[in-house]
């Protein structure tokens, strides 16, 4: 089976001007100007299978949203190969732009601001040459699973930023892409509103059988929606695998959540504790014979055993990289 | 067929999208109708007994109104605030969009122009040979065509610079001398007359004002036509290289 997206030691890298502070540092730089070459994204690879979801995680300036514009068919990379649906996506043809989509978190929506959303989902269809029947039937169900119905008549402008990222998705999902770049689509939403767009994607993806490259800094959207992980930093992939594998590579500790009158704290290190529920830190191997003991030892209430929080582990590899 | 179709959507979306703007599309009109008016009263105080003068101006107002571009308003924000990349991802020409922004906003500004030509028309009982004016349409759509050219390819200079509205303003400077609205160029001294008949900018404005006004019966099609080819071909060489930079450094 051909990839859907196969990328080949990508390279960016971009000519910044510099120059000192100061009035004679700015006279000289009229007459000599210097550069300093900033290297975006080193050798990026990964390729992702049709219908597959990934997580594309890193901290800010990692190299991200690069990553997706180029992908996309923005950028044209100083260096390396890609295919997405076997298209060079930098050339931009038109049978290419049908086939994906790139929604941005921080501009859902482009075009007229003026034009209601029925009027921008209608200038899609004629852009993408959606027959009629089918944007009616795929409205039909954008309507459902985007609660699309109150917006139809809305201007753009006035939307909020929960309803532009719905409305955006739909604009984005009315010809149906096979590939999908979601660039932060839950930035700035609240809880619910996230979710609602988690579901969607998730829902959307199943139907469909797209392929889709997500980056977000929000671990619920990378923990419910994506199996794999690819995680880059300083340009460079530093990770690409499952995440519950990358879990237990930087964290070598599980959680045990127990509720119990006794004192459980001779068996690990205790995290938090609170009207009789404690949180217990212990080394992942040990968690089979701790938990054992525990049931023997005291009375227990409940206990379950969990992963650190995915946050805790993200940052730790942001901050002190993969071991 | 397909591009025609999009354009006549695009053309409807903008002049929905420019209705909402009404105030500032009459700032434009007063901007575009200033300088014909100064030259208007100038040159009627020059020569007060001429009345093709008047004619001739209140048809260089309706020409500027018809053909104004303000590419760098609209199209060069969107370089620099990045929304030009919804536009590349969109299957269809990016001209296409830029197009129908212009003439919408070229429909809003005939419009809310119309009045003002109307009323200084009535005011100097100025009279149009109507034949002329039939005459003067392709050279008027000519003019069009130049004027956007000319509009786009200055304003396509933000992919290098953030002063796009200094270049753009320096090239209506040109228009303004060269185009017969600081003067009709039949009253230019010789040599700049000569030079002006040459450069574009005669065509862009004073040619198919002097055509509808009946000061020129008739004028040549071809001298617009080689400047529409001319300035297409710069406009796509730099397009390219505009899109190659902004592709090699992104928004």
């Amino acid at each position: 089976m051909t990839a859907a997206v196969e990328v080949e030691n990508l390279s960016m890298s971009y000519k910044a001007p510099v120059r000192k502070g100061g009035l004679r540092a700015a006279f000289g730089s009229l007459v000599r100007r210097e550069y300093k070459t900033v290297q975006a994204l080193d050798e990026v690879s990964f390729t992702i299978a049709p219908g597959e979801v990934a997580g594309f995680i890193g901290p800010n300036g990692a190299g991200k949203t690069t990553t997706m514009k180029i992908l996309s068919g923005i950028l044209h990379p100083t260096g390396g190969a890609v295919q997405v649906l076997d298209t060079v996506p930098w050339q931009r043809r038109s049978a290419f732009l049908k086939r994906i989509a790139f929604v941005r978190g921080s501009q859902p929506v482009g075009g007229s601001q003026e034009l209601t959303v029925m009027d921008s989902l209608e200038y899609q269809r004629l852009l993408y040459d959606v027959p009629r029947a089918t944007f009616r039937r795929t409205l039909a169900e954008l309507e459902a699973l985007l609660d699309l119905e109150p917006l139809l008549e809305r201007q753009l402008r006035a939307l909020s930023l929960g309803e532009r990222m719905r409305v955006g998705l739909a604009m984005a999902l009315i010809y149906r892409p096979e590939v999908m770049f979601l660039d932060e689509p839950t930035i700035g939403l609240d809880v619910s509103a996230a979710s609602q767009i988690r579901e969607f994607v998730q829902e959307y993806v199943e139907q469909t059988g797209a392929t889709v490259l997500l980056t977000s800094h929000y671990m619920a959207d990378v923990a419910s929606l994506c199996p794999r992980l690819i995680l880059i930093d300083k340009g460079k992939v530093q990770y690409d695998g499952p995440l519950a594998e990358l879990s237990a590579r930087l964290s070598p500790y599980k959680l045990i959540r127990i509720s119990t009158q006794g004192d459980p704290s001779p068996f690990g290190e205790v995290v938090d504790k609170a009207d009789g529920r404690w949180v217990l830190r212990v080394p992942r191997d040990e968690v089979a014979g701790t938990t054992a003991r525990l049931l023997q030892a005291l009375e227990v209430v409940d206990l379950a055993v969990e992963e650190p929080p995915l946050e805790k582990v993200i940052d730790q590899a942001y901050r002190e990289g993969l071991r | 067929m397909r591009t025609a179709v999009l354009l006549g959507f695009r053309l409807r979306q903008e002049v929905l999208e420019w209705s909402g703007a009404w105030w500032f599309l009459l700032t434009l009109v007063v901007q575009a109708v200033v300088a014909p008016l100064i030259g208007l009263f100038v040159w009627s105080a020059v020569y007060p007994g001429d009345p093709a003068i008047a004619r001739y101006y209140v048809a260089i107002i309706l020409v500027t109104l018809m053909t104004e571009s303000f590419e760098q308003h609209t199209f060069s924000e969107r370089i620099y605030n990045g929304t030009l990349s919804h536009e590349l991802l969109r299957p269809q020409p990016v001209v296409v969009g830029v197009i129908g922004m212009n003439l919408a906003i070229r429909a809003w500004l005939t419009l809310l122009g119309a009045p003002i030509v109307l009323l200084t028309g009535i005011a100097l009982q100025v009279g149009f040979d109507w034949w002329a004016v039939v005459r003067s349409t392709p050279y008027l759509v000519l003019a069009a065509v130049l004027v956007f050219l000319w509009t786009f390819l200055l304003s396509l200079t933000a992919f290098w610079t953030d002063r796009v509205h200094a270049v753009v303003g320096f090239g209506s400077q040109l228009v303004f001398l060269f185009g017969g609205t600081a003067a009709p160029i039949g009253l230019l001294p010789d040599g700049l007359r000569r030079v002006a008949e040459v450069l574009p900018f005669y065509g862009m404005n004073g040619l198919p004002a002097e055509i509808a006004a009946g000061t020129r019966s008739g004028g040549s099609l071809l001298y617009q036509l080689v400047w529409v080819v001319v300035l297409v071909g710069v406009v796509m060489v730099l397009w390219r290289a505009g899109i190659r930079r902004y592709t090699a450094v992104g928004s």
